[in-house]
């Protein structure tokens, strides 16, 4: 699928971003840019600062320095957070979960017809159709993490933040979410992808920046570092 | 609106003299109590399924306490004793936005914190009541405390149709965005939610009902009737449009019958003990309910 300009998601500057959390460094001073419908991994050791990157992206997290989201600003961002943040125990179904996401009206008033359509399209889209009534709580972590993954794409965004979205799923489930990622990426979507799968980095992703605190390698995903030590060199 | 007050007054007043309504609807106050108890009741469903998700139900305890401390300022400036709405609404608006702007720029744990400015209002109203105690009438602080339908009148009606507005107006279209902004407030950062303003948004909605119901309910137990309710229909909901109608309705039932029962048995409790007292019956039952039923096992996760 050809991707027209007009389509394209946007391009992501990041320039000497740094922050810190209790005195510490999490980000030193990173600088790399993500080019416009670019499928972009970011791959490092845990508590490299990955996913305070993506939340400094998103507008959480306090920083010094500057991160640019190029053309589209007021298009909607899709984000798939990491599972351990979303609170299993409040008494919501699938269908709830993406009515509180996806729509203007109270989500206890139920959603229009045309959003659950929209709705029953994603979760089919991410392998969980069938599941809309379902309480969000009682689904394995992989079948949250699809939920998850369809609230993402409803409605369809210009720039898609993947922080880890496949912990937990079993193999059909990688396939699906890989396959879903490619098609996203043809679409022109830009997508941010945190990864741990340097294999999968390797075969689907255009670049790709290794993090741990400072950037350590950024370029082509073909190559990518064997191991982080060998990107610090 | 006093006119729209007395209409229905009489017309329910005709219904109990017909003996069609219990007995109880020849007073005048039975009938305020009761036309507060169906604008509270649906307004402390909604709001309390949320306090209960988003885990603050000590949050509004405190702000129940910190009402006490309301009640006697406005006393000290010569507000009326019986509503010191002013002082209430002031002390209390400014009490909650500095424990949430506290608890922005601190890394002490959220119940720590409450915790904290839980005690301080407590300790700083009890003092202050004893203070002013001399000033008043006992009765006008036992309603100020545990709520009195004796004490109901059109000014409070007013106040409480004034709120309920209020927060259908702000909290029905910000609803997602404030939920959303408790379960991942990065998911909302995402979805463009200004997730401080609606945070500062709930606690004002939360305080503005806390101190519009304790006039009904009473300061020590306003926070019971909006967690009890919700806690209950939380133990047989598997969904949000259930959890939220539960509540509500749950609410509103034990508003009626908590004023209702008393009344028509003479049974001498305040009012807001009663209608509290009926929604940890039900509470009871939902349990009892949820332990037996293997539908509803599952529905914790």
């Amino acid at each position: 699928m050809s991707k027209q300009n007009s389509l394209r998601g946007p391009a992501l500057v990041f320039a000497n971003v740094s922050l810190k959390l209790g005195g510490s460094h999490v980000l030193d001073a990173v600088n790399f840019q993500v080019e416009a419908g670019a499928l972009h991994c970011l791959v490092g050791p845990n508590g490299g600062g990955k996913t305070s990157l993506v939340r400094a992206l998103l507008g959480q997290m306090p920083h010094t320095g500057s991160i640019r989201i190029d053309g589209e600003p007021s298009h909607p961002v899709g984000y798939v957070p990491q599972l351990a943040d979303f609170d299993r125990n409040v008494p919501m179904t699938v269908y709830d979960v993406m009515a509180l996401l996806g729509q203007r009206r109270p989500a206890f008033l139920g959603s229009s017809r045309a959003a659950r359509a929209a709705n029953a399209e994603a979760l089919q889209r991410t392998g969980v159709a069938g599941m809309g009534h379902k309480a969000f709580g009682s689904l394995s972590g992989g079948q949250r993490q699809r939920v998850l993954l369809a609230q993402a794409i409803t409605p369809l965004p210009r720039l898609l933040i993947l922080d880890e979205p496949t912990a937990g799923i079993d193999k059909p489930g990688l396939q699906l979410v890989e396959n879903l990622v490619q098609e996203l990426h043809a679409s022109g979507v830009t997508i941010v992808w945190i990864n741990h799968d340097l294999e999968q980095v390797r075969r689907i992703a255009q670049s790709v920046t290794v993090l741990n605190q400072r950037v350590l390698f950024h370029g082509a995903a073909q190559k990518l570092p064997t191991s982080w030590s060998d990107a610090d060199e | 609106m006093s006119d729209l007050y007395s209409w229905i007054r009489d017309h329910l007043q005709a219904l109990a003299a017909s003996q069609v309504l219990p007995q109880p609807f020849e007073y005048e106050f039975v009938i305020n109590a009761l036309l507060c108890a169906l604008l509270i009741g649906p307004l402390l469903g909604v709001l309390g399924s949320m306090v209960m998700i988003k885990r603050m139900a000590f949050f509004s305890q405190s702000v129940g306490n910190a009402a006490m401390t309301g009640v006697a300022i406005g006393v000290l400036v010569g507000e009326s004793y019986t509503s010191p709405y002013l002082s209430m609404f002031g002390f209390c608006l400014l009490f909650a936005l500095t424990l949430k702007y506290t608890q922005h720029r601190t890394t002490l744990p959220n119940d720590t914190l409450i915790g904290v400015f839980l005690s301080i209002s407590l300790a700083v109203g009890a003092s202050l009541l004893l203070f002013v105690s001399a000033k008043i009438n006992t009765h006008v602080m036992e309603s100020v405390l545990f709520g009195s339908i004796l004490a109901v009148d059109h000014t409070d009606m007013n106040v409480l149709l004034g709120v309920t507005l209020v927060c259908a107006l702000i909290g029905l279209p910000l609803y997602n965005a404030m939920l959303l902004a408790s379960l991942n407030p990065s998911l909302a950062h995402a979805r463009g939610v200004p997730v401080r303003v609606v945070e500062y948004l709930f606690v004002v909605l939360v305080t503005l009902v806390t101190v519009a119901c304790l006039k009904i309910i009473g300061a020590v137990l306003v926070e019971a009737l909006l967690l009890i309710p919700a806690a209950a229909a939380r133990n047989i909901s598997r969904s949000l449009p259930v959890l939220v109608t539960l509540a509500a309705l749950i609410a509103t039932f034990s508003c009626v019958v908590g004023i209702l029962v008393p009344m028509q048995f003479y049974i001498p409790v305040p009012t807001g003990g009663a209608i509290v007292i009926v929604a940890a019956l039900v509470f009871v039952l939902t349990t009892i309910i949820r332990a037996s039923t293997a539908r509803f096992r599952g529905a914790s996760l």
